[in-house]
């Protein structure tokens, strides 16, 4: 299969989920016997698409445009559709950002085609290749294929691949070619201004994909900053079981079960968690699940991919200090 | 401003799901509004209460839909279209955005609201098709909407905490984020006078769409622990030790 | 501050859409429409009947067993076997004896127990299907909505005010706060169910009681789906003894649906004498007979609740009417406590309501002197017939099992009347006998497959409340709960109520009440059973409350 990858930059820094797509398109490419092209979208984009091509692909497109500097979803559609026709590739990858969400849907139906967005991994079968994305907020999965002629086009989820497992070039260096693309300014509609950082409102822990999440065990709110130490460690939120919101000791938004956010990161580590069904049905969608407790009949283990029974408060300095060695 | 607001009826989000196949057993669930699209006929309800005009509900689906079309018009929306289609869960996003333009295309409206993703499917993409099929300029994942002299001006989110305002002209499709409003109550008057509000029934095939499909949900399941729970021992510092070793380098999520 | 209510008026404001208050509905909607069609006058509109239901949909507090006795539904819809979502005719009915290990089948089934003649049915789809005839005929049906606050006029009711909403947990406006409506209407009907809110004020305040006061039970139940084979639809049996003690009144139920699906459940009275007895832990238990045991073998929990139901039969029933109101089905304890039959008893109820409703509206007199009828309709009809047979039943078994079965064997030859009429009753919590440093019983834990704990089994009733909001459950005095509580009884709100909405949490070196609020299925045991009656069951934020799918 012929493949493009359409990585994510935005004023010249990565969006990192663009290497774990280049990852999915690297196994993709070994079981179908392809190739990849990966793409660089905006105006000057030479450094990044150099970083590229250290990358085992096969070519690398700089897609330069004055127009394209600042994202709009005319401009990178108006864009894309055009690579996509020189190109034709069997399969448009894509990382499923917030970016990606506004553009690929309308870009994949220019093209007459459908997306399979927010998949979590791909596997063949025969002849076939299926994706598979979460379906009913995660408590489901679903094997999608895609009907009709390629281009195919599909974007994979944060943490479905590890970024790390890129394969570098095994030669050196792929080709960079700049593909020239035709804009005119009336064509894009929206006009983006400036972007800028606030501390938000609210936590969205739909979306983040490292989760540290407390229960009763933590027994009292002071304790809760061992457990906020874990998750700076790991880089992660924390959450917490409904007892926890309940008691004021952590705001409701932070909450996971039925009654709170229905979540599934690459890993959730569930603290003095004892696995009522109520808090278990907002996270067993996660990919990895450790827990720590120190009742070992706890129903946290029958989920947890690893379990420590223990004492929390001896194991949270302890990972604490574990996971910031990792870190250096 | 005419605003046609697009909203989904979902399993009801505790409903206990029982595969078929690809799609779930209908009997014996609960149906609702879907929660992102609840936050969109507010934002609409809103800008209707600031600038005038009409809100009108649009739901593709079987019967069933008209419950969840009665509580949008209790809250307040005007009028609603339902297109009626016994199988539309077994549509692909393009198919139902399809469906869903070519009724909004019959009517004269400013604004097309969408949630943006439904809690069963979760497609996440009906807004962005719509603009397509619709020709139409659009933005997603809004916090924010300011219309002045004709034009808008929207609050974006992006991911890590930042956010962008961009401008946008009416007419146009947006998705709206969840959780950026308190949703109203349907008042007791509500209620009533949406018994006297118009629902136009009118079918899929009637809008003489197509539809084939570009996808095909092949099965559905619950995903199953293929491993069993690997305990990790020894002093705390000693399993705290194993345990980043595994998260490294066996599950590879560090 | 007063609070700006805006005030809607109506000709009759039904509180509950149950069996009894639909039932009313439906039934006087019928009337009207017949008067309107003759040109009768005044004219009268169905559309100014309001009935008010708390659950997000109709059918989603409804719960019974249940068997039905369809008398009731074939008056108010003849052609019922046409539409009615009735599940299956009874085709076997068992009387069952439990000993730990063994099951007997009396060889002739008690008459109570015999119940040829009679559907098992899902209350809640039944009532579902029912309210669908009610918005039909044109009845204002507002879901999600609670009635909060009588309004009192001297010596009766002048309508309800519904629950504020948007209210956050500190009492706080959010940001859409809207408060409560004032609806008033020439005639309330409270349709609450067994202990309703409403109902309780109103007894209280306007001393409706009877010569008992209402006594209850509570029902635990479970839906499950099990192997074929296992149970053939329509076979229903009724089970005594274990693991209750002779001196307990109750007994499990295990009803045959239609496709593999059987319903299953234990009823005690609330009046027994170990306050720290756990209902729902003794319905596990009992699950764990070897009867129940192979019935389930292999099968899937598909949903549970619990229910109060009034026991106290003919004796306890409140007076039913006041100026500008009346109070039918299980809020006025229209119950046959000896046939565990109360649906079919409830819709007549509501009927006969109906009509005094329709009487007053035409003579325009919604006054006590009018609706009085109502009670004279229900003496003569089979509500009375059925009642005052068993008028002192369930009295009997104040001193157990063995006094109960010679007592009531007396009243079934003497039509009722046995060797004390009436026989008097005490409030249930009133049986509670001091723990004396007793030290408190292990928690029942649940296998996770044939028998659960109760978060599990609460999580199974679909139960959701907006989490920002006052707790419903106003404690009095919590000060009791910490101190005498504690001591004389060790805390029963802990045992028995069946979705561990309350725990005894350490505070310091004391304990104290924590209220999981957010639980509450809506069965008024707290409320019911509390030894020192200062827990008051208030209605929350319309829409909350369990999903009783299929129960």
């Amino acid at each position: 299969m012929k493949i493009l990858v359409v990585t994510e930059q935005r004023q010249g820094k990565w969006n990192n989920t663009s290497f774990e797509t280049l990852v999915a398109a690297q196994q993709i490419a070994a079981a179908t016997a392809g190739t990849i092209t990966a793409a660089v979208v905006g105006k000057n984009v030479t450094t990044l698409a150099e970083e590229l091509a250290a990358k085992n692909v096969a070519e690398v497109l700089a897609v330069e445009n004055e127009l394209l500097q600042n994202y709009t979803p005319d401009g990178y559609c108006i864009a894309l559709k055009q690579i996509v026709e020189s190109t034709k590739p069997d399969l448009v990858l894509f990382p499923h950002t917030y970016q990606v969400r506004d553009f690929a849907p309308k870009l994949a139906a220019m093209l007459g085609r459908g997306m399979v967005g927010d998949c979590v991994g791909f596997r063949r079968e025969g002849e076939k290749l299926i994706f598979v994305r979460q379906m009913f907020q995660g408590k489901t999965a679903a094997d999608v294929s895609f009907v009709g002629a390629t281009p195919w086009f599909a974007s994979f989820q944060s943490g479905a691949f590890r970024a790390d497992m890129l394969e570098a070039h095994a030669s050196g260096k792929a080709p960079v070619n700049t593909a020239k693309v035709e804009l005119k300014a009336e064509d894009i509609r929206t006009k983006p201004l400036e972007l800028f950082k606030e501390a938000k409102a609210s936590v969205d822990l739909t979306q983040a994909p490292l989760i540290v999440a407390i229960g009763r065990g933590i027994k009292a709110p002071e304790n809760i900053a061992q457990a906020e130490a874990v998750a700076k460690a790991l880089g992660g939120e924390i959450a917490a079981s409904r007892p926890i919101c309940d008691e004021g000791w952590l705001p409701m938004e932070r909450q996971i079960g039925s009654s709170g956010q229905t979540v599934a990161p690459k890993l959730y580590l569930a603290l003095g968690i004892s696995g009522a069904i109520q808090h278990v049905v907002g996270m067993k969608g996660s990919r990895t699940i450790v827990a720590v407790n120190k009742d070992q009949n706890a129903p946290i283990f029958e989920i947890a991919d690893y379990g420590i029974v223990g004492d929390i408060f001896e194991i949270m300095p302890a990972l604490t200090e574990e996971l910031q060695k990792a870190k250096s | 401003m005419n605003i046609i607001v697009c909203i989904k009826q979902v399993p009801a989000k505790d409903a206990p799901l029982s595969i078929a196949g690809n799609w779930i057993k209908e009997s014996d669930i609960g149906f609702e509004m879907n929660e992102p699209d609840s936050y969109a006929l507010e934002e609409a309800l809103r800008l209707k209460e600031k600038n005038g005009g009409e809100v009108i509900v649009l739901s593709l689906g079987p019967e069933r839909v008209k419950q969840t079309i009665k509580e949008a018009l209790a809250k307040g929306a005007d009028r609603a279209i339902h297109i009626a289609d016994e199988n539309f869960a077994q549509l692909d996003p393009l198919g139902s955005a399809k469906v869903l333009a070519a009724a909004i295309g019959k009517e004269k409206c400013d604004l097309v609201l969408t949630g943006l993703q439904s809690d069963d499917h979760g497609f996440g993409q009906t807004g962005v098709l719509l603009a397509g099929l619709l020709n139409l300029p659009h933005a997603t994942i809004i916090m924010q909407i300011e219309v002045q002299d004709g034009k808008m001006k929207l609050k974006r989110e992006l991911e890590a905490g930042w956010f962008q305002w961009i401008e946008c002209p009416l007419p146009a499709v947006l998705s709206i984020q969840s959780g950026i409003n308190k949703v109203r109550y349907a008042t007791l008057k509500g209620i009533m006078a949406a018994k006297k509000k118009e629902i136009a029934t009118i079918t899929r095939e009637s809008l003489g769409v197509a539809a084939e499909p570009t996808q095909t949900i092949e099965k559905i399941y619950v995903p199953t622990k293929t491993k069993k729970t690997e305990f990790l021992t020894g002093t705390p510092k000693e399993a705290a030790a194993k345990l980043v070793e595994k998260l490294k380098f066996e599950a590879r999520v560090i | 501050m007063a609070i700006q209510r805006e005030q809607l008026d109506a000709d009759v404001l039904i509180v509950g859409a149950g069996p009894a208050g639909l039932s009313c509905a439906l039934h006087l909607a019928n009337l009207i429409k017949k008067h309107n069609t003759s040109g009768a006058k005044p004219e009268l509109s169905a559309e100014n009947i309001y009935v008010l239901e708390k659950g997000r949909e109709i059918g989603a507090h409804q719960l019974s067993g249940a068997i039905m006795n369809p008398k009731a539904l074939a008056e108010l819809v003849p052609d019922f076997e046409k539409s009615a979502p009735l599940d299956t005719l009874v085709t076997d009915s068992a009387a069952l004896l439990f000993t730990q290990k063994s099951s007997f089948r009396f060889p002739v089934t008690p008459p109570p127990f015999n119940n040829a003649g009679n559907f098992v049915i899902s209350l809640n789809k039944l009532v579902k299907w029912l309210g669908g005839l009610v918005e039909a005929a044109g009845v204002n049906v507002f879901k999600e909505f609670g009635g909060a606050e009588l309004i009192f006029a001297e010596n009766g009711i002048a309508g309800v005010i519904t629950e504020d909403k948007g209210v956050d947990k500190n009492g706080k406006p959010k940001d859409n706060y809207t408060p409560g409506y004032k609806l008033r209407a020439k005639v309330t009907v409270l349709a609450e169910g067994p202990r309703g809110s409403l109902t309780k004020q109103l007894v209280e305040n306007q001393k409706l009681d009877n010569i008992n006061p209402q006594t209850y039970g509570i029902g635990i139940k479970e839906l499950w789906d099990v192997q074929p084979g296992k149970i053939k639809p329509g076979f229903v049996a009724h089970t005594l003894g274990w693991p209750l003690s002779t001196k307990m009144y109750g007994g499990g139920w295990i009803y045959g649906l239609s496709n593999n699906r059987v319903s299953i459940g234990l009823v005690v009275a609330l009046e027994y004498a170990d306050p720290r007895f756990d209902p729902h832990a003794a319905f596990q238990i009992w699950k764990t007979h070897p009867f129940v045991r192979n019935l389930l073998e292999g099968g899937k929990l598909v949903r549970y609740g619990a229910k109060s139901l009034p026991y106290g039969g003919w004796y306890s029933m409140p007076r039913n009417y006041v100026d500008g109101g009346l109070i039918v089905g299980d809020s006025g304890s229209f119950l046959d406590s000896q046939r565990l039959k109360g649906v079919h008893l409830a819709m007549k109820s509501g009927m006969l309501a109906a009509e005094t409703i329709f009487e007053a509206l035409k003579a325009g007199d919604t006054s006590a002197r009018t609706l009085k009828l109502y009670q004279e309709k229900i003496d003569r009809s089979y509500i009375r017939e059925e009642l005052w047979k068993v008028r002192n039943f369930h009295q009997s078994f104040h001193n157990g099992l063995l006094d109960g079965f010679v007592l009531s064997g007396l009243q079934q030859i003497s039509g009722g009347r046995g060797l004390i009429d009436p026989m008097h009753a005490h409030p249930g919590y009133e049986a509670y006998q001091q723990i004396y440093g007793r030290p408190a019983p292990e928690r029942f834990k649940g296998d996770g497959k044939l028998t659960f704990d109760r978060l599990t089994d609460v999580y199974h009733s679909g139960t959701r409340h907006e989490e920002d909001q006052p707790c419903h459950l106003k404690v009095l005095d919590l000060n009791i709960c910490s101190t005498r509580c504690v001591e004389e009884y060790g805390n029963p709100c802990q045992y028995f109520c069946p979705a561990a909405v309350y725990e005894m949490a350490k505070e310091g070196t004391g304990l104290k009440l924590k209220i999981n609020a957010a639980n509450c299925v809506h069965c008024k045991t707290c409320d019911i059973a509390d030894p020192y009656q200062i827990i008051n069951w208030t209605v929350p934020e319309g829409g909350g409350g369990p999903n009783y799918e299929g129960m």
